[in-house]
C-alpha cells in the first residue's frame, strides 16, 4: 500500500468512528432537560405557535425517526439549524472553527519549536543541570491548568506591562476594514499574531510539556542505539550523530503523542477561548448549551469530534511517511 | 538514581530465588511498591505531597460532613457563610489594594464577598482529591472490565468494545464531559462520572494490551486445561498481573482528572457555589484580576502543587516499578 493508498484507508477506517460521534451526541443532546420551545417562545405560547415551531425543527415526531433524519442530513452536510442564532449550524460553525483551528494549530506550533530542543537538549546532557531544568519545565507544565497560565497572562503581560491585549482573536486573512486601526493587510496579520500571543503560549504549555518529556525519553533510548554506537566507534561527531542518526527515529513518538494530544488541546481551546474572550467553536458551544440550542450542541460537538479524526488522520499519514513500514504493512 | 534502580532490582531477584517465589508475583502487589517507592527520592517527595494534600481533604470533609463547616468557624472563619461584602478583595498580608490593607486575620486575603481566601482553598482541597479519586475510580474499573474481557475473549466482542471505546475517545473530553453534564445534570456528581468515562479509553488501552501477552503465557494455559472459570482467570491472574502499570496510570490520571475538573468549574459545570472549589474561585476571580491579583493566583497555585505531587508520585512508581527504565 502506498501513502496515498494508505490515506484513503484511513479516511474510510474512519466512517464509523464519526457515525459513532454523531450517535453519542444525539443520545446527549436527546437527554437535555427543558424544552427549546419553551425556550424560543416564552413560558405560555399559544398552541398554533407550539405546533408551528414543532413542525419546523420536527420536534413532534419520535426519537429513532429524527436520529435517521439527522444522520442523513448529516451525511449531506445539512447540520439543522441553530434555534438560538436562527441560522444554519454549519454556517455558524463555518463561521467560529477557522479561530479555533488557528488558535490551536498555534499552540501545536509554539509547542513543537520549543519542546524539541528542551527534549533534545535534556537528553543530550542528561542528568546535568540543563536536564533538570528541562525536566522541571516539563513536570509544571504537565500539572499547571491552561486557564490559569492564561489569567496570569493577563494580569502580568495585559494588566500590568500593556505589551497584549487580553481579549479577542482577529484572523490575520481578515479584511482590514473589518479591523480597528489596520489599513493593511499586513497590519491586520500584526495584529492578529499580537492577539495570538499569550492564548497560544496558554493553549501550547501543556502539550510543550508533553512533548518535551516523550521528545527526551525517545532521544535517549535511540542515542543509545546500536547504530548510533556503530557511529561513535567510526569517529562521527557527536553533533552529527545527534542531527542526522539520533533525531529522526526518535521523532516516531513524538508524533504519536501530537496525535493524542489533539484531544486535549481542542478541549483546552474552550477554556483558553473563556479566558481571552474568543469567538471560536469553544465560546459557540457554550453558548448553545447555555441556550439549550438542541442542533447547535450536537453540531458543535460533532465537529470537535471531526476535528479530532481529522488531526489524528494526519498525523498517521505524518508518521507513516516517516516510518514506510506502516503503509507497506499488512493492514 | 541510575545505579539506585539497578542494585535494588538485583537484591530483589536474588532474594525471590531464595524464596522460591515466581518472578511475576513478587513484582506485583502492595507491599513491593511501597518497599520500592521509598527508596526513590522522588517518588518520596511526591508520596509527601499527596499524603499532605489527601489529609488535608479528609479534615474538610470531616468538618464539612459531621460538623457542616462548625469547626472551621469556630477556628478561624467559615468557608462559605457570606459576611455581607464586608472586608472584600482584600490582599495578603503585607501588601495593599484598593479595597484596603491586608491583615494576619486573613493572610492570603479575601474574595469577592469577603470570606477568606485559605479557608476556602483548605476546604476546596475536599473537592479536587474526591474528584481526583473518583473519577479515577470510575475510569478505572470500567477501563479494566472492558480491555479484560475484550483481550481475553478477542473476536466480534473484542471488535465491538473496541470501536465504542475509540468512538467515545474521539470526542475531545472536555467537550465530551460538557455535553454529558449538560444532559444529565451539572452539578459534581455528574463531573466525576463524566471525567471517569472519558479516561476508560485510557485504563482499557493499557489493560487490553496487557492481557492479550498475559493470554498466551502458559500458567494461564494451564489454569484454563485445568478447568478454572474465564472469570477467574481474568480476576485472579490477568488483573493481578497488570497491577504496576496501571498503578502508575492511576496516579497520573488522578492529577489529570483535578485538571479538567478545574476546568469544569471553571466554565460553571461542577460545584456549585457557595460551595468552595478551585476552578470555581478562579472563575470569580476573572472579574477581579485587575483590582485584585493575588485573587487569581492562589487557588491555581493549590491545583498546581496538588497535581505536582500527582505527577511526581506517578513518575517515580513507573521507575520504582519498572527496572527497564533506569532514568
Amino acid at each position: 500500500m502506498g501513502l496515498l493508498r494508505y490515506t484513503l484507508w484511513r479516511l474510510v477506517q474512519s466512517i464509523p468512528v464519526l457515525i459513532g460521534i454523531i450517535t453519542i451526541t444525539f443520545f446527549l443532546a436527546n437527554q437535555i432537560p427543558g424544552d427549546p420551545v419553551e425556550i424560543m417562545l416564552g413560558p405560555s405560547p399559544a398552541q398554533e405557535q407550539v405546533e408551528a415551531i414543532q413542525a419546523r425543527y420536527g420536534l413532534d415526531r419520535p426519537a429513532h425517526e429524527r436520529y435517521l433524519t439527522y444522520l442523513s442530513g448529516v451525511a449531506s452536510g445539512d447540520l439543522g439549524q441553530s434555534i438560538y442564532y436562527d441560522r444554519p449550524v454549519l454556517e455558524m460553525i463555518l463561521l467560529r472553527l477557522p479561530v479555533t483551528l488557528y488558535l490551536t494549530v498555534s499552540a501545536f506550533m509554539f509547542a513543537i519549536a520549543t519542546a524539541i530542543p528542551l527534549g533534545v537538549i535534556s537528553a543530550k546532557r542528561r542528568n546535568k543541570p540543563a536536564d533538570h531544568v528541562s525536566r522541571i519545565v516539563s513536570l509544571v507544565g504537565v500539572s499547571t491548568p491552561s486557564f490559569w497560565i492564561g489569567l496570569m497572562l493577563i494580569i502580568v503581560f495585559a494588566f500590568y506591562l500593556g505589551w497584549f491585549p487580553a481579549r479577542g482573536l482577529p484572523l490575520p486573512w481578515e479584511a482590514p476594514a473589518d479591523i480597528r486601526g489596520a489599513e493593511t493587510q499586513l497590519q491586520v496579520i500584526r495584529t492578529s499574531l499580537h492577539h495570538l500571543a499569550m492564548p497560544m503560549v496558554a493553549l501550547g504549555t501543556l502539550q510543550m510539556a508533553q512533548i518535551t518529556r516523550i521528545e527526551r525519553s525517545s532521544m535517549v533510548e535511540s542515542l543509545q542505539g546500536e547504530y548510533v554506537k556503530l557511529a561513535r566507534a567510526y569517529g562521527v561527531p557527536e553533533s552529527t550523530i545527534v542531527r542526522k542518526h539520533a533525531f529522526q527515529v526518535a521523532q516516531l513518538p513524538v508524533i504519536t503523542i501530537i496525535g493524542l494530544g489533539l484531544s486535549t488541546a481542542l478541549g483546552g481551546a474552550v477554556l483558553t477561548e473563556t479566558v481571552f474572550e474568543i469567538q471560536g467553536m469553544g465560546r459557540l458551544i457554550i453558548t448553545a448549551i447555555n441556550n439549550q440550542d438542541y442542533e447547535l450542541i450536537m453540531g458543535t460537538t460533532f465537529m470537535f469530534g471531526v476535528a479530532f479524526v481529522v488531526g489524528v488522520i494526519i498525523t498517521d499519514v505524518a508518521y507513516a511517511y516517516i516510518d514506510p513500514r506502516v503503509a507497506y504493512g499488512d493492514e | 538514581m541510575a545505579t539506585g534502580s539497578e542494585s535494588q532490582t538485583d537484591d530483589l531477584s536474588t532474594r525471590d530465588e531464595e524464596s522460591g517465589a515466581g518472578e511475576i508475583e513478587a513484582r506485583v502487589g502492595l507491599r513491593y511498591t511501597l518497599k520500592q517507592v521509598k527508596r526513590d527520592t522522588t517518588a518520596r517527595i511526591g508520596i509527601y505531597t499527596v499524603g499532605f494534600v489527601t489529609l488535608v481533604a479528609l479534615l474538610a470533609a470531616i468538618d464539612y460532613y459531621l460538623f457542616d463547616y462548625a469547626v472551621a468557624e469556630a477556628v478561624w472563619y467559615s468557608p462559605v457563610r457570606d459576611p455581607d461584602q464586608v472586608n472584600r478583595l482584600l490582599p495578603p498580608v503585607g501588601m495593599e489594594n484598593q479595597f484596603g490593607a491586608g491583615a494576619i486575620e486573613h493572610p492570603m486575603g479575601t474574595d469577592h464577598r469577603g470570606r477568606d481566601v485559605f479557608v476556602r482553598l483548605f476546604y476546596g482541597t475536599r473537592i479536587a482529591i474526591t474528584v481526583g479519586f473518583m473519577a479515577t475510580g470510575i475510569g478505572l474499573i470500567g477501563g479494566t472490565l472492558i480491555g479484560s474481557v475484550s483481550g481475553y475473549y478477542g473476536g466480534w466482542i473484542d471488535d465491538l468494545l473496541q470501536r465504542v471505546t475509540e468512538t467515545v475517545y474521539a470526542i475531545p473530553f472536555l467537550v465530551l464531559v460538557i455535553a454529558f453534564m449538560t444532559a444529565f445534570g451539572r452539578d459534581l456528581t455528574f463531573a466525576m462520572i463524566g471525567v471517569g468515562i472519558t479516561s476508560i479509553p485510557v485504563f482499557n488501552r493499557l489493560i487490553r494490551s496487557r492481557v492479550v501477552s498475559i493470554r498466551e503465557e502458559d500458567y494461564i494455559e494451564a489454569a484454563r486445561a485445568a478447568g478454572v472459570k474465564d472469570r477467574n482467570i481474568i480476576f485472579r491472574h490477568v488483573i493481578p498481573n497488570s497491577f504496576a502499570p496501571v498503578l502508575v496510570q492511576a496516579t497520573l490520571q488522578i492529577g489529570v482528572s483535578i485538571l479538567i475538573v478545574a476546568g469544569l468549574s471553571f466554565l460553571g459545570f461542577g460545584a456549585q457555589p457557595p460551595t468552595p472549589s478551585w476552578g470555581q474561585m478562579l472563575s470569580a476571580s476573572r472579574n477581579y484580576m485587575l483590582p485584585a491579583p493575588t485573587f487569581s493566583l492562589f487557588p491555581g497555585i493549590a491545583i498546581l502543587i496538588t497535581v505536582i505531587g500527582f505527577n511526581i508520585l506517578g513518575d517515580g512508581l513507573q521507575d520504582a516499578l519498572d527496572p527497564r527504565i533506569n532514568n
